[in-house]
């Protein structure tokens, strides 16, 4: 590949076409109806996003994954001491490969569904890819800073403009915490870069920092990690967000924004605040079986089916900090795959809700039963998912679940059993839901019309069946990738 | 042992013919399907079976023993590795195909008892809409369970183990336009989830203790008594007197691990406190109850149990609860079965009684007799639900016992199979002699070795001698009342559709539908199999009695292993021709307390008919208890399953709303818009408030770090 700069080829191609898109309709105007120029700039946008997936598998043929530390590695001055650097290792790697796959599969997922302003919400879709992916392979901490708070803003609006009809409320509640989470991690950015005079990561990594230091800097970061992933007690603004958000922002949410929370932990809390989270794994371990147990109580008294799949995602999440902060490969292996794996799940589940959405406009479970009298194709993809969801073998669900749980066992028996008893109360709402909805009689007429999944929406679900499944009987694809992140993670953390 | 493309082809084909059937059922039509999972289950079957008469009558086999079973064992030991599943540091787990004598006797009895079910519901579904989706489900059940038994790992064997209970799931609410069978199928689910919670524990502190999920270190370690160095936890220790610190106590290593699996074993093999959901699996259709809640999966804890003897052995706390849970599990359920009257309840419960003859078998440290008897339950089990379903079918979807009666003269060749099922289960035969049925062989047996035990001094081995000499009259009587109240007497008339609660099995029917009500015999894809089975319901126990039981050394080799104090099955023999016999009564007892059991039946139900319904209806507490199975669901349901939803009612509404969000974003805002009311200059940009609240608190943690850096620095 020569020194071609892959990583910002990627980086910023849906930046450029969102440009592009608003170049062009800056030029044309308002010659043309909304919903044609909106369908034409959904199909641009489309294009640049699966160019970037293009691009990204380049990346990954690129990428040498025996290669302990950070490659495809590129450096320029930015200001001062900081440097625009881009690099990956296989977490980001992967990370970077799910965020491309889950972009163009919003955007498939949104036509015909999104009607209004389709122009300006490609556009969004667009820039927050661009954040995104700047997030998972910035090198330099200011600029890892200024992709995530980025990445905010799109969100916010896509929630605000094109979310359901609480969506103000939900919005602000989710910029209120993701904001409070980030200043205090602003604050920390500006104190390391002052402290260690670089804002370079991998020097931070071994830069040490004196213990009383680490646990103020840990905090801050845990601030803002706790409130992305999210975890208990900070966690109530993600099932606002998502029941208001459109079925692509939902996708996007729990797919992509959420992972970064435990990203940023196996980054830079467990790097360069060794001392403070070891110090911490007691309350982390006991905020992550809070997180699993209580969401996954709370998720089975939903009567919404957005905001039941949004609590079982922070319980979900609660693997994977769990795993993490087991300091074992086992669980941070673990930890990792069950980010992977629940960007693919909780994405199909989003997405699955929005077919019935789209053809009923209510998420209300009880508006629903009887649904696989007339889409069978459905009530398969759905069965498939919840199984996945409750961590049935053979799905990748079951593998990050068993090997974080396996991780916590090894520091924590009780946070492994209470972890277990998680993974009892996911079946119980799981099944619930999917016999609410799917089973039974048809009892309200409107559903006897309702169509089985089209085209459109086997394109959108079809990769994350094949990726569910393949990942569940051959985990191993994954594991090679992020056997060296995990190792270097885990080193930095007992034996630095 | 078959070469290994036939292994490959029964163990990973029948998952083929699933997935063909399931998805492209349009294509092939209902009947490609059923030809398709049927034909490939059944070669499997026949497969599986000559394999199993190979390796027990075969060069290697039973044959060349010693007096006491002390011949040179054949450690067959064969694995076929597929592909590697996951590799993280020492978490290795392939999937596999192992063989041994365990895993060949239980090939031989899913796929014989499978392909016999497939095969039979082609008439018992016959009149569904929905048959390509029942075969698949049937061939995955079979698929998983084999998994289940060729596993290398407990990786694997944990996918066949959920992967049954999907299919399970999947099978007892294929009737899925009804309340009961969703409920039923939750309710299977949810509670095996709850021993899974055990076995996935259970599976974890293995793997901390010997660094490995893969059998062969495990089993090894146990074996030599091996020092393992614990991953965490504890400190390198000979694995017997390894102590590992488990929540709040302090745990002999292989206690922990044999009690958090057994846990798992209790849900899936429906043992007490975990039974719960068996008797409601009955929603499912029957050919489904014959395969999967009667001969195989339900047989899956007894098998893990066997399969970890050389843990079992040595961890006698956690043996001790398998013998306790096992013996009260056998007594318990033939309490209940007494006093149903849906028949297929009736064999449920006796299904859940003999499961825990199995159990306290092999707590006793007789695991052979636990798997001989695991293998003849199959047949005579599966017989009489075959048979039940027959009637079923036969009776038009009734399945209350007091709306039946004098069948007999309708389906002989069903009243024939089920007296030969029934005469099986009671376990008729002459005591020192090999003339009796397969149930006579398998039964006494484990009481013999219980008995044998409780002299040997093993903890609760007396408990469960007595409990099962109990347990076998209870069973009798169940049986025989089954037959009496089914097959003998007038016809009971015009109960037909009376009692909408008895009635919902046959909703999945169209009420249209029109029959005349008089029973018929079953057509003959149905009856092959009963036939099949009734063959082996003969003479499965007189076959397997020596290679499986008498010589069960040689015959299980390494695949079941017994501590050099282990006397049991030996000490049977002793005890049986000592002389003079001082313990004569054990070999009589169970024909006798048989016997008991049959007259009392007979006396109640055939000669005074109507007698066993006027003690339902003088509604005795002893007969209300066991005809609400003791009141277990209620008690769940008021403690359980709504302390779980208040529970969760109160996170949601007091935990998250109140507390979280009131003190959290809710109250920031009002306090912002408190405070602004006071200052009234503001303008309401809410968002401004916010970052007003938020940079200003920002600014302040600075200072502190600042503040209290500049020290250090």
């Amino acid at each position: 590949m020569g020194n071609f700069p892959i990583l910002t080829a990627v980086t910023f191609l849906p930046l450029a076409g969102a440009v592009l898109i608003m170049v062009v309709r800056a030029m044309t105007g308002s010659q043309e109806s909304d919903v044609a120029s909106g369908n034409k700039a959904l199909v641009a946008g489309l294009i640049f996003s699966v160019a970037t997936f293009l691009a990204s598998l380049v990346m990954l043929a690129s990428f040498n994954v025996g290669e302990p530390g950070y490659q495809l590695v590129e450096e320029t001055s930015w200001f001062a001491n900081v440097h625009y650097k881009l690099g990956i290792d296989g977490m980001s790697l992967l990370l970077i490969l799910l965020t491309t796959l889950l972009t163009p599969l919003s955007l498939v997922a949104s036509y015909g569904s999104v009607k209004e302003r389709l122009t300006e919400y490609t556009i969004a879709f667009l820039v927050l890819e661009t954040f995104m992916i700047g997030v998972f392979c910035a090198l330099d901490l200011v600029l890892f800073y200024v992709f995530f708070e980025a990445g905010l803003i799109p969100m916010f609006i896509i929630i605000g403009v094109w979310g359901g009809a609480d969506r103000i409320y939900a919005s602000f509640k989710f910029f209120l915490y993701t904001l409070l989470g980030s200043l205090f991690m602003l604050a920390a950015v500006v104190f390391m870069y002052l402290q260690a005079g670089t804002s370079d990561i991998a020097e931070l990594e071994t830069f040490a920092f004196a213990p009383e230091v680490q646990t103020w800097l840990w905090l801050a970061f845990f601030a803002s990690f706790a409130v992305k992933l999210p975890m208990w007690p900070v966690h109530t603004w993600l099932p606002d967000a998502h029941v208001q958000a459109p079925t692509a922002g939902s996708v996007i949410l729990a797919g992509i924004l959420l992972k970064m929370g435990g990203y940023g932990f196996l980054r830079f809390s467990l790097p360069m605040f060794p001392d403070a989270s070891q110090m911490f794994q007691p309350m982390m371990f006991a905020l992550s079986v809070i997180a699993i147990v209580y969401a996954s109580l709370v998720a089975f008294r939903q009567t919404d089916m957005k905001k039941l799949i949004a609590y079982s995602s922070v319980a979900h999440m609660g693997f994977v900090t769990l795993g993490i902060f087991s300091f074992t490969e086992v669980g941070v292996q673990g930890a990792i795959f069950q980010m992977i794996s629940h960007g693919l799940i909780s994405g199909a589940l989003f997405l699955i809700v929005g077919v019935v959405y789209d053809r009923m406009h209510t998420r209300e479970i009880a508006a629903y039963g009887g649904l696989v009298h007339k889409m069978p194709v459905y009530a398969t993809i759905f069965m498939l998912f919840s199984m996945a969801n409750v961590g049935l073998p053979g799905t990748s669900g079951f593998v990050g679940e068993i090997l974080t749980m396996t991780g916590g066992f090894q520091a924590s028996t009780w946070a492994a059993a209470g972890a277990a008893l998680g993974v009892i109360f996911s079946a119980v709402y799981m099944l619930t839901l999917y016999r609410r909805t799917v089973f039974g009689q048809i009892t309200n007429p409107a559903l006897e019309s309702i169509k089985d999944v089209n085209i459109k929406e086997l394109i959108t679900l079809v990769p994350l069946i094949i990726g569910t499944i393949l990942l569940g009987i051959a985990p191993n694809l994954i594991f090679n990738v992020t056997r060296e992140s995990s190792l270097r993670a885990l080193q930095m953390i007992t034996g630095g | 042992m078959l070469p290994d493309y036939a292994l490959l082809f029964i163990v990973l084909a029948p998952g083929l013919a699933a997935l063909i059937a399931g998805l492209f059922q349009k294509q092939i039509t209902d009947r490609g399907a059923m030809v398709l999972t049927t034909g490939t289950v059944g070669l499997a079957g026949i497969l599986s079976i000559i394999q199993l008469f190979a390796f027990a009558f075969g060069g290697h086999g039973g044959e060349t023993h010693g007096e006491h079973g002390e011949a040179a064992s054949h450690g067959l030991h064969h694995v076929i590795t597929l592909l590697q599943w996951i590799d993280v540091g020492q978490f290795q787990a392939d999937w596999a195909i192992r063989v041994d004598a365990l895993s060949i006797v239980m090939m031989a009895v899913i796929t014989g008892v499978s392909g016999l079910v497939h095969l039979y519901s082609w008439g018992y579904m016959d009149e569904d809409p929905h048959k390509a989706r029942f075969f698949s489900y049937l061939s995955l059940f079979t698929f998983m369970m084999l998994m289940l038994v060729t596993a290398d790992n407990f990786i694997q064997l944990f996918f066949g183990w959920e992967g049954v209970g999907l299919a399970s799931y999947l099978l007892i609410g294929f009737w899925y336009h009804n309340k009961a069978p969703n409920d039923a199928a939750i309710k299977a689910f949810v509670t095996n989830r709850v021993g899974d919670f055990g076995l996935a524990l259970g599976i974890m502190a293995v793997f901390v203790v010997f660094g490995s999920v893969e059998f062969e270190p495990v089993m090894t370690a146990l074996k030599e008594n091996a020092t393992v160095t614990p991953l965490a936890l504890a400190e390198a220790a000979p694995v017997r007197e390894l102590v590992l610190p488990f929540l709040a106590w302090n745990i002999p290593a292989l206690e922990l691990i044999g009690v958090l699996l057994f846990i798992g074993a209790m849900g899936k093999s429906a043992q007490f406190f975990l039974h719960v959901w068996l008797p409601d699996a009955m929603e499912g259709p029957t050919p489904v109850s014959a395969l999967i809640h009667a001969a195989t999966m339900v047989t899956a804890g007894v098998y893990l149990v066997c399969l970890l003897s050389p843990l079992y052995e040595y961890a006698p706390w956690a043996a001790g609860m398998v013998t306790v849970i096992g013996a009260v599990t056998a007594l318990y359920a033939a309490t209940v079965g007494m006093a149903q009257n849906d028949i297929k309840r009736v064999i449920a419960y006796s299904t859940c009684s003999q499961l825990g003859y199995m159990f306290f078998a092999a707590g006793v440290g007789a695991y052979e007799a636990a798997m001989f008897h695991l293998f003849t339950h199959a047949f005579f089990k599966a017989l009489l639900f075959l048979g039940a379903g027959s009637v079923i079918h036969g009776m038009h979807h009734e399945q209350d016992m007091r709306n039946m009666g004098g069948v007999a003269r309708f389906m002989p060749f069903t009243y024939a199979a089920m007296m030969i099922g029934t005469i099986a289960i009671i376990g008729l035969g002459i005591p020192h002699t090999s003339i009796g049925f397969a149930g006579f062989f398998s039964k006494d047996a484990i009481i013999e070795s219980a008995y044998s035990a409780g002299l040997l001094g093993v903890s609760f081995a007396q408990m469960a001698f007595w409990f099962g000499i109990i347990a076998a009259l209870l069973t009798s009587f169940y049986s025989w009342r089954l037959i009496y109240m089914t097959f003998h007497g007038p016809r009971a008339e015009g109960h037909h559709h009376e009692d909408p609660a008895d009635s919902h099995a046959d909703d999945h029917l169209d009420p249209a539908h029109g029959h005349d009500h008089t029973p018929h015999e079953s057509p003959v894809v149905m009856l092959i199999p009963l036939g099949l089975l009734s063959l082996g319901a003969i003479f499965a126990g007189l076959l397997f009695y020596g290679p499986m039981f008498h010589h069960g050394a040689a015959f299980w080799g390494d695949a079941i292993y017994r501590a050099a104090d282990n006397d049991v099955i030996h000490n049977v023999e002793v005890l049986k021709e000592a002389d003079p016999n001082p313990h004569w009564w054990v070999f009589w007892a169970p024909l006798a307390v048989t016997l008991t059991g049959f007259l009392i039946a007979t006396f109640t139900y055939l000669f005074n008919r109507g007698f066993g319904r006027k003690i339902a209806e003088s509604g005795g507490p002893l007969h209300s208890l066991f005809a609400n199975k003791w009141y277990f669901d209620e008690i769940y349901n008021a403690t359980f399953v709504r302390g779980t939803s208040w529970l969760g009612g109160f996170f949601w509404k007091t935990g998250d709303k109140k507390i979280i969000d009131g003190l959290g974003p809710d109250g920031i805002t009002s306090l912002v818009r408190w405070g602004s009311r006071r200052l009234s200059a503001m303008h309401t940009g809410y968002l401004y408030h916010y970052a007003f609240v938020i940079i200003g608190a920002a600014l302040l943690f600075g200072a502190v770090i600042f503040w209290r850096v500049g020290g250090a620095g």
